[in-house]
């Protein structure tokens, strides 16, 4: 190394520059590569087994069935039992069941390749977007309207409207498997002691607030990956007050649909709770499971907006005692469209079949198998979580309060059971966290979150290249 | 490089006609087709770069390609739609500000970082006893091995630890902050606040690199005969003075490498971001290019506009090793006329 610099030469700059380049689009750039787009094999649609009751869709014997599983809060161990019974059904048929956690990382290249697995769930952060194989998978009607294996037509063994979530533009393509309750969750041992009721409006939750203060507790809390889960409150809320009409604003992204004065109401009750200082504070810097123990084992904040799976999720971090139970999100006034009963319902770990398979009738076989009795009791014991199968959770919840509530809260609901798509089906759930972050933070106010929310919807509503579903 | 010399040689000494020139060419012609030389090219020049081909460019010009279409990324169909991913990129507010996050981090985190590994380093090399020998500070290797290892760690690691660090509620920060009465710290959320995200996030990859670049900068100065310094020293240069005007000179291509490899890694902080701030942190305040084009690319089934954002990114990314030469070259050209 010479003492003075030498004069940049022309070759050492490309040279170097190349290299740079080389470095840092690796990473990045030949992500997006794919490894060739190979031929769509096309499998034939016409069943080669024998079709019959017990056969429905004429699984071939001695045909394999390539079933990926996501494997996440729920495990696979589920799906190997109903691989199991498949396997002990279907006379020399093979399941192989794999699991992953990255399912569209792992399953882009096999869809590039036209060679899917036969059947996926497609469920987890890193689920394939719906939207960009929706062309790809064969409606499911059939499995629907087949006998199960005890002999009844699985149609008649399902909760109401748990293929809602999964239809399409008129087509069934994505049956959920477990069914979801979203609720507000609370201690019941611990409102119990202090003789609180649960609030049914957001007025009612501001007084519980101050309750809760005088205790040296906060109301709500929150962490940053999960700060939409007040979004899905909110939602839910401003559904009941403002009935279908906002529901299918929402859903259709229709402009302003998030300045509809139900809406509005809402994020105005949520506004007075945050001003008044009920919500832990720090959230928008806190991983989620870790805010969520501040409630289950630290007693730090009382109430939480979630799906049914928290209780699974919390189990080794709540604390004995504790008796999760889940009551209906609040509405806004006492006059709303629908009744505070009303429940947000939908099912998740959606089950989709390719129709590019190689073995479509042994997916199908696959989803009968684990819509029979014997499946969806196994799934209910073992994972706490009701299955979209009816009838399958005893009275005592298997010792747990909080599938008790959820069985209760959907009894209770009767048919004011509603659910929506759209921030799934275009994925916006990045982009809202981010809104709703700084709104339960304290850092904006109802007018920034509408506009930020408004901005991320009018965003995918006027991109062309986003093909839109529309729900009526 | 080397075909280019050795095509030249051949056809340079076989040109001329005459005897002894021709004899000469056909030893030339001879002992290019030996086994030997066959198999130097094929080992260490056809493989390669037929890997090179195979794994790095051609991905490139793959992904490139798909920046002009509308690819979804589960479909072998794709239409041609021209540059009007690259049209939407501009007016993209989010990935606007995904760039600006990423052009700030390239110049902050390499200046910081290299300011920083640039001053132990020479404390750790010349900056001890003005008296005697020119040496290190005291107990210097201890401090080398010390501040090497948080280079030892993970990025993934070192992300995951200083989120549990920042942690509003049972992080140590905000334990040690409060403890101290500094009361305003309680539950104060250092990478949900967006006054403070960026910079949180920017000293996790400072506080990871700056012992590595430090131990880079330390061979570098090894390399410098100590006469240089001594001379330095006789005629009256302190501390400062010897590092500005002796040691960044002497090791100039190392500081321009080091601004290169660095600039790269900030213009990507994928990973940290992963562990960090997954979410793109307060207002997007921290969200990078890569995490967008992730999301894009795997959420939201938009590959074609992904690998239009995969392409702005290596451009920017050139455009910053560009820049990084020409500054060199803007000092570098001074001390050749001080020649």
């Amino acid at each position: 190394m010479g003492i003075y610099g030498k004069p940049l030469g022309r070759r050492d700059f490309l040279r170097g520059s190349l290299a740079a380049a080389a470095l840092a689009a690796t990473g990045s750039l030949a992500a997006c590569a794919t490894s060739g787009t190979g031929t769509s094999t096309s499998s034939s649609s016409a069943p080669a087994g024998q079709v019959s009751d017990t056969n429905p869709f004429g699984v071939e014997s001695g045909s394999t069935v390539d079933a990926v599983i996501f494997n996440g809060g729920y495990g696979i161990d589920y799906a190997e039992f109903a691989g199991k019974q498949v396997q002990s059904k279907q006379q020399g048929v093979t399941v192989k069941v794999t699991p992953t956690t990255k399912v569209a990382q792992t399953l882009q290249p096999r869809f590039v390749a036209g060679d899917p697995p036969d059947v996926i769930d497609n469920s987890g952060a890193d689920a394939i977007g719906i939207n960009s194989i929706r062309d790809q998978l064969v409606e499911l009607n059939d499995v629907i309207e087949a006998k199960n294996f005890e002999g009844k037509v699985i149609k008649d063994t399902l909760y109401e409207g748990v293929t809602k979530p999964g239809t399409f533009d008129g087509k069934f393509i994505l049956l959920n498997y477990a069914l979801t309750v979203y609720a507000l969750w609370y201690s019941a041992s611990l409102f119990e002691k202090n003789g609180w009721k649960v609030p049914k409006t957001y007025d009612e939750m501001l007084a519980l607030g101050a309750e809760a203060k005088g205790k040296g507790k906060y109301l709500l809390g929150w962490g940053k990956e999960a700060a939409t889960y007040y979004q899905t409150m909110a939602i839910a809320s401003a559904i009941k007050e403002g009935g279908d009409e906002v529901r299918l604003a929402l859903e259709n992204l229709k402009p302003d649909c998030w300045s509809l004065p139900p809406v509005q109401d809402v994020f105005n009750g949520l506004k007075k709770i945050i001003d008044a200082g009920y919500v832990k504070p720090g959230g928008s810097g806190t991983q989620f499971t870790a805010a969520q123990a501040q409630w289950t084992d630290a007693d730090e904040f009382i109430l939480y907006p979630s799906g049914g799976w928290i209780e699974n999720e919390m189990k080794k971090q709540t604390k004995s005692d504790f008796k999760m139970t889940g009551a209906p999100e609040p509405t806004v006034s006492s006059n709303a469209k629908m009744p505070w009963e009303a429940l947000h319902s939908t099912a998740g770990e959606p089950y989709i079949v390719p129709s590019q398979g190689k073995n479509v009738a042994g997916g199908k076989e696959f989803l009968r198998a684990m819509l029979s009795q014997e499946a969806a009791v196994n799934f209910a014991k073992t994972k706490l979580a009701s299955t979209i199968v009816k009838g399958t959770v005893p009275p005592d919840g298997f010792g747990s309060t909080a599938l008790q509530s959820q069985i209760k809260l959907l009894e209770a609901a009767g048919s004011n059971i509603f659910s929506w798509n759209f921030v799934d089906l275009y994925g916006m759930n990045t982009d809202q966290l981010v809104v709703w972050n700084s709104f339960l933070a304290g850092d904006s106010d109802v007018a920034k979150l509408t506009k930020g929310l408004q901005g991320i919807t009018d965003k995918v509503a006027n991109d062309d290249s986003i093909k839109k579903v529309q729900v009526s | 490089m080397t075909t280019l010399a050795s095509g030249g040689v051949t056809s340079g000494v076989s040109a001329p006609p005459g005897g002894l020139r021709r004899i000469g060419s056909a030893r030339w012609r001879r002992r290019n087709l030996t086994f030997d030389k066959i198999s130097f090219f094929l080992v260490f020049l056809v493989i390669p770069v037929a890997f090179y081909i195979g794994f790095v460019v051609s991905p490139f010009v793959q992904a490139a390609y798909f920046s002009l279409t509308d690819w979804t990324g589960f479909t072998p169909a794709m239409n041609f739609i021209g540059l009007s991913n690259y049209a939407k990129l501009f007016t993209d507010s989010t990935f606007l500000q995904a760039m600006g996050n990423n052009i700030l981090m390239a110049f902050v985190v390499p200046i910081v970082t290299l300011g920083l590994a640039m001053f132990f380093a020479t404390l750790v090399t010349v900056g001890g006893s003005t008296r005697g020998n020119i040496k290190g500070l005291r107990n210097s290797s201890f401090y080398r091995v010390i501040s090497f290892f948080p280079y030892v760690i993970p990025a993934i690691v070192i992300g995951l630890i200083w989120s549990q660090i920042y942690d509003p509620s049972a992080g140590l920060l905000n334990g040690i902050l409060t403890r101290l009465g500094l009361e305003q710290f309680t539950s104060f959320a250092w990478l949900g606040d967006p006054r403070t995200a960026r910079w949180a996030v920017m000293f996790v990859i400072i506080w990871g690199l700056v012992g590595f670049y430090m131990v880079l900068f330390i061979a570098a100065i090894k390399g410098v005969p100590a006469e240089v310094f001594e001379a330095a020293r006789i005629d009256g240069a302190g501390r400062f003075r010897t590092a500005v005007s002796i040691t960044i000179p002497l090791i100039r291509e190392n500081v321009q490498t080091a601004f290169i490899y660095i600039g790269i890694l900030a213009l990507d902080a994928f990973v940290y971001m992963a562990a960090l701030e997954p979410g793109g942190g307060p207002d997007n305040t921290t969200l990078v290019m890569a995490q967008q084009l992730f999301t894009t690319a795997f959420s939201k089934g938009q590959f074609g506009y992904a690998c239009a954002m995969g392409v702005v990114l290596a451009i920017i990314t050139l455009a910053y090793a560009g820049l990084v030469f020409a500054v060199n070259r803007i000092f570098g050209g001074k001390s050749e006329v001080a020649e």
